[in-house]
């Protein structure tokens, strides 16, 4: 039997560092913009796009709250379809498509994986909330006020909707199963709470289920970077939204096994 | 130095009547080129996913290098390099990018991966697929940048499953060729699954056959035809309608038009030989039990 002889590459080899590993793999997430930039410009930007024409066409443009609601729900709408469920079609591809072994077997820490899948999304999702912002503002003729916290809101809108993606992909038991869940999600997170109406509009039980769902202080937040007035309440909002991330990303941090049982 | 220490391996999936791998016990050693043998559905494929930490065995354990590989995920990690069957996350990847980043994730510094990247590259000939998309290759060469993955990093210890499956005759040769060479240089532990026995007969050093989850049969392929097949194999190629005189105490039975087959014993070769008559044959060959022999004879000796 021949002697093992090692090469002296693999002898001074060490585990790449924590910041290295995420970075090879955010790289490799972003390429998933090669398969779903169509999908994200349908479902994340055409689609609330077309809602936020078609509501302005009826609404009332004196009413400059409601346009508010309008825009910034719209723009929530645009991460539940074009972030939440494109995430969720990606952990059901890694899951049933033999991707997540190929990750498994190389060696990443798992929560960095998650948090690389997470941010690429995050990024996927900037060019939709731009156009969003921007050509819905000039058809409601809206006056932009944004605020630098624009720049906090925005992950910590992203990231608990990611989470729930994420979640979602990996609880499926077959391949679409998941995303339909999605779309029932998306839906529920999109009427519960003053998310698109104003909630003087919205049935008191609503309104309390609303707070249940990160949509609610999502659009909050994005209400007041980006129409303002800058309150109180949206440090609340970043709380609340902070907290739902570090407890969606600890969630699915456990639920990913790379290991089958 | 013994790289993995299986010892009573069991995997029962939920609902299946028939455990999918029955008390394994197995080692192989370093530098060592082994081959997996078995049917379809034999549970080599469950046997390899728990070697390599994505499975969990339902009893017994598994060591690599002498530590439990359940105890530390990133110790099989960044020992083994895998090829799967499928692998769809590296669809989205150009064929470069994928190994660069394999090869960087493995611990290679920027510099080496990408050296490493081009020395794959050149090695199994696909340097003209470096840009482009895994998702637009075909069948065969999407097996072979599996292959070509799993190397990427230079890992000690390689585990490949069907690793010629799809491959034309000549990239088979090359994949033959490459484990052998890759073996000898740096003395790569290679342990596959394979259904192309003849073929990787030329570089397997020990052999494992499974049969409904069972190992029924480990050890040097030579050692086992030994204990098998005392005959020698004589294939006779000749136009079927024109079959030739053979002599009476041989028995050919057909493989496929034109290709015959008969068993001789040792004793009597030098009889045989001198009664055909090499004018009427197209082709004659004459060589011990093959891999498959072997892998047939365990695989029938089971089922009776």
């Amino acid at each position: 039997m021949s002697t093992m002889r090692i090469n002296p590459v693999v002898e001074q080899r060490t585990r790449q560092s924590p910041v290295a590993q995420w970075w090879d793999l955010f790289l490799m997430e972003l390429t998933n913009w090669r398969w779903s930039w169509r999908m994200t410009l349908i479902t994340g930007s055409l689609a609330p796009l077309f809602l936020i024409i078609l509501l302005g066409v009826f609404a009332d443009h004196q009413a400059r709250s409601d346009l508010a609601y309008l825009l910034t729900g719209n723009m929530v709408i645009g991460l539940l379809l074009g972030t939440m469920t494109r995430i969720i079609n990606r952990v059901e591809f890694l899951r049933f498509g033999g991707g997540l072994d190929f990750f498994a077997t190389l060696p990443v820490q798992r929560f960095l994986f998650v948090f690389a899948m997470i941010a690429s999304f995050l990024v996927f999702s900037l060019p939709s909330l731009l156009i969003m912002l921007t050509v819905g503002a000039w058809w409601l003729a809206l006056p932009l006020a944004l605020h630098p916290l624009l720049l906090l809101v925005i992950p910590l809108c992203t990231i608990p909707l990611a989470g729930i993606g994420v979640f979602l992909g990996l609880i499926g038991r077959s391949w679409g199963e998941a995303s339909s869940w999605g779309l029932v999600v998306s839906l529920l997170f999109s009427v519960l709470g003053p998310v698109m109406i104003p909630p003087d509009r919205l049935p008191v039980a609503l309104l309390w289920l609303g707070y249940l769902s990160p949509a609610t202080y999502a659009a909050s937040a994005l209400r007041q970077v980006v129409i303002g007035p800058i309150t109180a309440y949206v440090l609340v909002d970043l709380a609340v939204l902070a907290a739902m991330s570090a407890l969606l990303l600890w969630l699915v941090e456990r639920k990913m096994s790379w290991r089958e049982n | 130095m013994v790289v993995y220490d299986l010892q009573a391996v069991t995997k029962q999936y939920p609902q299946q009547p028939q455990p999918a791998n029955q008390h394994i016990t197995l080692q192989i050693h370093a530098g060592e080129i082994f081959g997996l043998l078995g049917d379809n559905g034999a549970g080599k494929t469950t046997l390899v996913r728990q070697m390599v930490n994505l499975l969990q065995p339902t009893s017994g354990s598994i060591k690599l290098f002498d530590k439990p590989i359940a105890h530390d995920p990133l110790h099989t990690a960044t020992t083994v390099g895998y090829m799967p069957q499928d692998a769809n996350a590296l669809n989205n990847l150009t064929v470069g990018e994928a190994l660069y980043f394999t090869a960087h994730l493995r611990g290679l510094s920027r510099r080496d991966a990408q050296q490493e990247r081009d020395t794959l590259l050149a090695t199994w000939q696909i340097g003209d697929l470096r840009d482009k998309y895994s998702s637009r290759l075909s069948g065969g060469q999407r097996r072979l940048l599996r292959l070509v993955v799993a190397m990427a990093g230079r890992l000690p210890v390689l585990i490949l499953d069907e690793p010629t499956n799809d491959l034309d005759p000549q990239r088979r040769r090359m994949v033959w060729d490459n484990l052998k060479q890759l073996n000898q240089s740096q003395g790569t532990t290679i342990i596959f699954i394979t259904h192309d026995a003849i073929e990787a007969e030329k570089i397997i050093q020990r052999v494992g056959i499974l049969r409904q989850g069972e190992l029924v049969a480990v050890g040097r392929p030579s050692e086992l035809k030994k204990q098998v097949a005392q005959q020698l194999r004589l294939e006779l190629f000749f136009p079927p309608e024109t079959p030739p005189h053979l002599p009476a105490h041989l028995t050919p039975h057909q493989l496929q038009p034109g290709r015959w087959l008969a068993w001789v014993e040792r004793g009597d070769i030098g009889q045989v030989l001198n009664g055909l008559n090499l004018e009427q044959l197209d082709d004659f060959r004459l060589y011990s039990a093959t891999l498959e022999d072997l892998y047939v004879h365990y695989a029938n000796q089971s089922r009776r």
